[in-house]
């Protein structure tokens, strides 16, 4: 049976919401709105008008269709795993738009937005909420462990000291815009004058500015394959310090490339799930070179500068072909970034594909606990 | 206006937008919420706020943020040299009979300087208001723009709270220079423009050129698709699109030569940097051309 208009929207939002967009009462609102605005011969235009209304930047605009076809085409969906016993709703946005359209010629239009915030979470028939599809993540992921939990309060205290720490010392720079500094040595005449004019001429507003200096742009490319299972919970932790401290885009990967920023920027004991979710069905081994080639040409395209730092933390295993490593990073290096590799065994990696990266990766920096990390910290510029 | 109307008031207008940004421009009316748009630059952000103020015949009001904006810029000033006047024409000549001036009379409505925020609150008509490039601005600035764009209303401390007579339709465009805050972000429908279709290309260039060879349009956009595809640092826009063509047409081509030299000259209209330049010699632009009749065949084919 189909579930009711309401719940089925509020269902989305739900799962929108787990997989890092930012729905909250204000968008469900809005999408039910948007709902009851449309005609019913116009329901397809109901995905463009939603995603208008869900996604804040561009990486949610990239994951919407995905998301989209599998709430509302799971047929179409590719890659999930089907469960044994477990049956996919139907749902139909056609539908979806009458049954709304019949629900609110029977209450107060009026009231029908709010009443969708206050159906319950998607609890249809024919839907199980709690084992929503996760884009078929597998119960043997290579990042099932969830010891996240034995991490000590002063352990993760220690972790974002450092990251901060490490983001202070990160060499800004300078920038040919100026920002408003009451302590600024350079005075803004035309705005002072301008200032003046509401003081009869008199100078007593004076505008002081300086440089602006900006922190550099960091990405963080983390290896998730089954050869790092041990390592990639630590490196992830790090990543997510990193992303509160200097906004840093974080990418996991293993045959492939997905960026979990969004993931990381809540504070949530499942991202470890949600993590395994996003990467499932990547399937074995470790692409490094495609994964970077991925990263160099589509999520950081133009965002590539010598004013930008790419951190890579992996063991340097790579099923490519051992030169494509090096071609990849020297394109990256062409744009002017800089590379650090953070390994998490004693010595710096010492595979083929890495062998031939040496004048390409600034330094190889062994990355295993905290410790490692403070030490790093005095190396990092 | 329906959203289908609304497409072809845009195309009318001479802006070609798809179904799913209509339909965004669309629930931006009826929700009465500002619309953010992204993309890279020359994708056609700028203009498809210019577009929908022709397309709906309302009158643009722009604003254009740059680093330092401010209120006094961007919302309203007083005229403070005409106050200044006033009290003096007050003090030496007053007339004869008339009150004393009181600090109101010099705070009203005929003493204050409207900029682009208060102009599109206050216009009688409806109006479009373009934010244009909102990232290049202070994150100041945009705390000021939360009131503007939540509840499009504008406060005065001297005269009160300004709220519009007519909800703008608002456009806020950012090549995202610099992350915008969540709370304007919340506030806003996001549209991301990205670089259109060989099928679609064509028809914007045929739609702004239309005396331009039909062979020639499908050739030059096939190879700019294929530019866009190699590894520059500033990729080609549409406006870059039209200017070239706009060029080649002027120097009377009817289809890309054959030879790669003859169009060296006019890269200048596509490749904006040394380094893009240095990168595409003749014979980078001869492989680029020779996918050109493949891509210029699928881009022919193809219906926007």
């Amino acid at each position: 049976m189909t579930p009711q208009p309401l719940e089925a929207i509020a269902g989305f939002a739900a799962l929108l919401r787990d997989h890092g967009l930012q729905v909250g009462v204000a968008e469900q609102q809005a999408m039910v709105r948007a709902a009851m605005s449309l005609p019913l011969e116009r329901a397809a235009q109901l995905n463009p008008a939603w995603r208008a209304i869900a996604c804040r930047d561009v990486q949610d605009w990239r994951r919407w269709p995905e998301l989209f076809s599998r709430y509302w085409h799971p047929h179409q969906a590719r890659g999930q795993v089907r469960m044994s016993g477990q049956t996919r709703p139907s749902r139909d946005l056609r539908h979806l738009v009458q049954n709304l359209h019949d629900h609110l010629a029977r209450t107060q239009p009026a009231q029908a937005p709010d009443a969708a915030l206050q159906a319950p979470p998607p609890v249809a028939e024919g839907a199980p909420p709690a084992e929503r599809t996760q884009g078929g993540a597998s119960r043997a992921e290579p990042l099932h462990d969830r010891a996240l939990a034995m991490w000590l309060p002063q352990d993760l205290a220690q972790l974002e000291r450092l990251a901060e720490r490490i983001a202070r010392q990160l060499r800004r720079r300078l920038t040919r815009r100026w920002r408003d500094d009451l302590a600024g040595r350079r005075l803004d005449l035309r705005r002072t004058l301008r200032a003046s004019l509401r003081t009869g001429g008199l100078p007593v507003h004076p505008v002081w500015r300086t440089p602006r200096r900006e922190r550099p742009r960091l990405f963080m490319l983390v290896d998730v394959s089954r050869s790092m299972e041990t390592h990639a919970q630590l490196f992830l932790r790090i990543a997510r310090a990193f992303v509160g401290a200097l906004n840093a885009r974080v990418f996991v990967f293993h045959t492939r490339l997905a960026e979990v920023t969004p993931l990381l920027r809540r504070e949530s004991a499942t991202v470890q799930e949600k993590i395994n979710a996003v990467t499932a069905g990547f399937g074995g081994g470790t692409r490094i070179a495609t994964s970077v080639a991925d990263f160099r040409g589509v999520h950081a395209r133009g965002r590539l500068t010598r004013h930008t730092r790419v951190w890579v933390l992996s063991d340097g295993f790579d099923a490519d072909a051992p030169h494509l490593l090096a071609q990849e990073l020297a394109q990256v290096r062409a744009r002017g970034a800089r590379i650090t590799w953070f390994h998490p065994g004693a010595l710096p990696p010492a595979s083929l594909a890495l062998q031939a990266c040496a004048g390409l990766v600034e330094r190889f920096v062994r990355l295993n606990s905290l410790r490692d990390l403070a030490q790093a910290a005095n190396v990092l510029q | 206006m329906t959203d289908a109307e609304l497409r072809e008031a845009l195309q009318r207008a001479g802006y070609l937008a798809d179904e799913a940004l209509a339909t965004t421009l669309w629930l931006c009316g009826e929700l009465q919420r500002p619309l953010l748009v992204e993309g890279d630059a020359g994708v056609g952000k700028t203009a498809l706020a210019a577009a929908l103020a022709r397309a709906l015949k309302q009158r643009l009001v722009r604003l254009q943020c740059h680093e330092g904006l401010d209120l006094s810029q961007a919302a309203y000033e007083w005229n403070y040299g005409r106050q200044l006047l006033a009290i003096r024409l007050h003090e030496t000549q007053p007339e004869p009979g008339s009150p004393r001036m009181a600090e109101t009379d010099l705070f009203a409505r005929e003493y204050l300087l409207e900029r682009p925020l208060l102009t599109a609150i206050a216009s009688e008509q409806p109006c479009v208001l373009l934010i244009d490039e909102v990232d290049r601005a202070d994150e100041a600035f945009e705390a000021l723009l939360l009131e503007v764009l939540a509840d499009y209303q504008i406060t005065v401390p001297e005269l009160g709270t300004l709220t519009a007579r007519h909800v703008p339709r608002v456009v806020l465009t950012s090549n995202g220079t610099r992350e915008l805050s969540d709370a304007l972000r919340r506030r806003c429908l996001y549209h991301h423009l990205d670089y259109p279709s060989p099928a679609r290309e064509v028809a914007i260039v045929r739609a702004t050129l239309p005396a331009a060879e039909q062979v020639l349009v499908e050739q030059a956009v096939a190879f700019v698709q294929g530019l866009r595809r190699e590894d520059l640092a500033k990729t080609p826009g549409i406006a870059e699109t039209l200017d070239w063509v706009r060029a080649l047409h002027r120097l009377d081509f009817k289809a890309l030569p054959e030879d790669p030299q003859g169009l060296m000259g006019t890269l200048a209209c596509l490749l904006k940097t040394r380094e893009d330049r240095l990168q595409c010699d003749a014979p980078r632009v001869r492989q680029v051309m020779e996918g050109r009749r493949a891509g210029a065949a699928e881009a022919g084919s193809a219906r926007p």
